[in-house]
């Protein structure tokens, strides 16, 4: 294992903390790789997003509803 | 309008998450009739806190629950083409494991939470995802269940599990890319 993962293990470490606790260790891993990528805080931003989305799913009671 | 019209009228939005999250239309019929029935039988219980869509989701949740709990395990499902899945995601990152296109940043995600053709296009992302990739993510994310529960329904080992839920939400976080917030920056 590298000391600091890289953008591919990231996700795979994001994805992971969405369903578990992750370890502290991978989670100083995981916080410092984001300190210094945009591209990984994105998808961070990103998997929350899409998460907030699926709990709308039938649940949307919107003012553009059909 | 009568309950039984409205009822009615919202068949078909439940078929359509119930056959995301089954991906198997008989057992979709059923799961939403069930759920349209159960709802007439008890019309006191819906007491008008939230919109009749929203309270019929809620019970059609309850009822698919229940369902893969039961029949989680013997449901036919398409395999999954591992390969093929491995493949696309491995082309998101070149050989040194950074992205190959970095994901910009989306633009007023919020926002389009609140706009009914965003939710379109969620459910068109969601379906295209293989059958087993999209069942194990709806349970997690839809049916918001542990992952604990979902392996031992599904019969899978938490570790295939996170590998299911990682290469759904890559796929899914790359077509919405493209298909929504792409064309809005």
């Amino acid at each position: 294992m590298k000391l600091l993962p890289d953008c591919r293990e990231v996700s795979r470490l994001l994805s992971a903390g969405q369903d578990r606790t992750l370890p502290a260790a991978e989670r100083a891993r995981l916080r410092l790789h984001l300190a210094m990528c945009d591209a990984c805080r994105n998808v961070e931003r990103q998997l929350a997003f899409l998460r907030r989305a699926l709990h709308g799913l039938g649940r949307e009671d919107r003012a553009d509803e059909r | 309008m009568t309950l039984e019209s409205e009822l009615a009228a919202l068949r078909t939005p439940l078929l359509r998450f119930a056959q995301l999250q089954l991906r198997n239309d008989s057992a979709a019929e059923d799961v939403v009739s069930e759920t349209l029935l159960a709802i007439l039988e008890r019309p006191q219980a819906f007491e008008g806190r939230s919109s009749l869509r929203t309270y019929a989701t809620g019970i059609l949740k309850f009822k698919i629950i229940d369902l893969l709990r039961q029949r989680g395990r013997e449901m036919p499902i398409e395999p999954l083409d591992e390969q093929s899945i491995d493949d696309a995601i491995d082309a998101l990152f070149v050989a040194d494991g950074h992205w190959r296109e970095p994901p910009p940043a989306w633009q007023q995600p919020e926002a389009a939470l609140e706009q009914h053709q965003f939710f379109e296009v969620l459910e068109a992302c969601v379906e295209r995802l293989p059958p087993k990739l999209g069942r194990v993510f709806m349970m997690r994310e839809w049916l918001e269940r542990e992952v604990g529960e979902i392996c031992s329904e599904l019969g899978i080992t938490d570790n295939y599990c996170g590998v299911l839920l990682y290469r759904a939400r890559m796929q899914l976080r790359e077509c919405l890319d493209q298909r929504w917030f792409g064309g809005r920056r």
